[in-house]
């Protein structure tokens, strides 16, 4: 019998960096055929280096071919070594897990995508179909916030978002430091939803960040109407197997290993331990 | 299924003769208490027992197992689980009820390879639980004291030795091996009559089982989390000795020259501050109200009916009272469901 916990090896391929403690790691499966079902946006895997450890990534791009992008800040030891991992290097990944975002349930419909931080991290793969499936997707709005205009990431792809059709990005930063010139709002995530076009009735929502972020963020969509079972969120929670058995994850009933990342606000409503 | 009657002396001889084919498990006393340990001696074995220290989860999960080898070279290597062939002799119903749980979460869905071998190795002799301790609320759970199901063989004693119930196909087998009378209706009728009078020991229980997880959800926030909180030393004794609490660590462990690591699975406890730690020193459940809320709310309500519906309503819990026992402050689940239940 094959184990759960059994690893498939990934060789790193290319690295780019995002800003100073964040990258972006592209994998190849050494095996690449098997993989390429059940890789959508939002659902994670986890990465393991002899000597470091194993932990739960969620994806960031879905290449196909074996391959796929995740995008690690450096905060310990694993994320420390993945560092400085070097092109050609070897690690193990096991999954994909959990439950992504609704991809499925949006088509048609409006989207509003909300991240603070890293957290737009795990939503690039929905931007990413949204371009690719265009004409199944309505108005499109992403509001992106990080500390500074340094702590942003995938800077480099917004100028290729803003082109998608019928599409807003709108960025803000906590502060700007002196030397840098910027020219969008500054202020956190949630004070740019007052200015957004979509409206409650035909939208899904999409938001990933800091559980306070997320807080406020659900908190004003619902006061403008916005229905609990179109908010979805990503949580974080430190899965140690990814397979419902760990209890790590568990809040309240809910694994977020198996039953998440991504939950409905309606499905969380009324936990325990949430900020939410 | 048959039934047995075997005397005193028959009945060592049976033990005798299943330790010559398998590695025996029983309650075995020790310093007043009692463990479940590998006997070598029948002698040792001891069935005038209330409840083990430590339930018999640690021959299916041991304290610690590994999971996979990690090589410096990048290469995997899956742990081999080992395949010992044991019978678990004298089990009370709560333990293997337990056990029955423990299968949903280890063989329902991703199966743990040492889980499944150790899991079909093992062969469970029951024992109807005829002497509660004071703490035990198993007949209030629908989970004792006498077990219906799960056991392969179950042994009662009663009057003129021990009754002996086949439960299972391997049951089958091990009466084979015992030598005594044909059971009849008189035996069963003396075990029904002796369950009965168990029954009335019980001093613990749970009043009404049914609606748990829905009063646990309305009751997030009632003051009896913080009252305990305040009191609870969060020293995970209660988790440590609970049947049915399965959750696990992993982490590696590195050999010496660094060229290899075990991947191992601990016990972890809800109750350690680490044990909810996310990225950058986060912890969502940092109050120890929130951890004993937890534990409780995960035994009691949405462990078990919610999280198994194929166990029947039944909760996560097993009612076999050794986290009251051990308690160094007296949290008593019982008594905080009747303080949820009051309003």
């Amino acid at each position: 019998m094959r184990s759960p916990f059994q690893l498939e090896p990934a060789r790193l391929i290319e690295v780019k960096r995002e800003n100073v403690d964040t990258k972006t790691y592209t994998l190849k499966y050494e095996e690449a055929g098997r993989f390429r079902e059940g890789f959508d946006p939002g659902r994670f895997v986890m990465i393991s280096i002899h000597g470091f450890g194993e932990a739960p990534f969620s994806l960031s791009g879905l290449l196909g071919e074996g391959m796929f992008e995740t995008t690690v800040r450096k905060v310990g030891n694993l994320t420390g070594r993945m560092d400085t991992m070097k092109v050609g290097e070897l690690v193990g990944v096991r999954g994909p897990y959990g439950r992504g975002w609704p991809i499925r349930e949006a088509e048609y419909k409006d989207v509003l995508i909300v991240a603070g931080g890293i957290g737009i991290a795990p939503l690039k793969p929905v931007i990413e179909h949204i371009e690719r499936n265009r004409e199944r997707y309505g108005h499109v709005e992403v509001l992106y916030g990080a500390k500074t205009p340094d702590n942003m990431i995938f800077i480099e792809q917004f100028d290729r978002w803003r082109k998608i059709k019928d599409f807003d990005l709108k960025l803000t930063v906590d502060s700007v430091p002196d030397r840098v010139a910027w020219k969008h709002s500054v202020g956190v995530v949630p004070l740019l939803l007052k200015d957004v076009k979509v409206q409650p009735e035909n939208t899904v929502v999409l938001t990933c960040g800091p559980e306070i972020m997320m807080h406020f963020v659900v908190q004003s969509l619902l006061a403008r109407g916005f229905d609990q079972e179109s908010v979805y969120v990503s949580l974080e929670r430190r899965m140690k197997c990814g397979l419902a058995q760990c209890g790590h994850c568990m809040i309240g009933m809910k694994y977020v290993c198996r039953d998440g990342p991504v939950f409905s606000y309606s499905e969380l409503k009324g936990l325990p331990d949430l900020t939410l | 299924m048959s039934i047995k009657v075997v005397d005193e002396q028959e009945f060592r001889l049976f033990i005798e003769k299943l330790a010559s084919a398998y590695e025996v498990v029983a309650p075995v006393k020790k310093r007043g208490e009692h463990v479940f340990k590998r006997i070598f001696d029948v002698g040792e074995v001891d069935l005038e027992y209330v409840t083990t220290i430590l339930p018999p989860k640690k021959y299916l999960l041991p304290p610690s197992d590994g999971l996979i080898k990690l090589k410096k070279n990048g290469e995997f290597e899956e742990v081999k689980p080992e395949a010992q062939r044991r019978v678990l002799l004298g089990v009370h119903s709560c333990d293997l009820n337990a056990l029955m749980i423990l299968d949903r979460v280890f063989l329902d869905h991703f199966k743990l390879p040492q889980y499944v071998e150790r899991r079909r190795s093992l062969l469970t002799v029951a024992l109807t639980c005829l002497n509660p301790s004071p703490t035990c609320f198993c007949a209030s759970m629908g989970t004792g004291p006498s077990p219906d199901q799960g056991y392969d063989l179950l042994i009662t004693k009663i009057s003129a030795g021990y009754l002996l119930e086949v439960g299972s196909e391997n049951g089958e087998g091990l009466i084979r091996i015992a030598s005594g009378r044909q059971g009849g209706k008189k035996d069963l009728e003396e075990k029904c009559k002796l369950i009965g009078e168990a029954l009335k020991l019980f001093k613990k229980k749970i009043d009404d089982v049914s609606g748990l997880p829905e009063l646990f959800e309305r009751n997030l926030e009632h003051d009896v989390w913080k009252k305990l909180g305040e009191i609870d030393l969060a020293c995970g004794q209660c988790v440590m000795s609970c049947p049915t609490c399965y959750c696990f660590d992993v982490s590696d462990q590195l050999s010496l020259d660094g060229s290899e690591s075990i991947r191992v699975k601990e016990w972890d406890a809800c109750f350690t501050l680490e044990f909810s730690e996310v990225a950058l020193g986060g912890n969502f459940r940092r109050d120890r109200a929130a951890r004993l809320r937890q534990f409780i709310g995960h035994n009691l309500g949405w462990g078990g009916g919610v999280q198994y519906p194929e166990l029947g309503g039944r909760t996560k819990c097993v009612g076999c009272g050794r986290c009251i026992r051990v308690c160094p402050v007296h949290i008593d689940l019982t008594e905080v469901v009747k303080t949820l239940r009051s309003g």
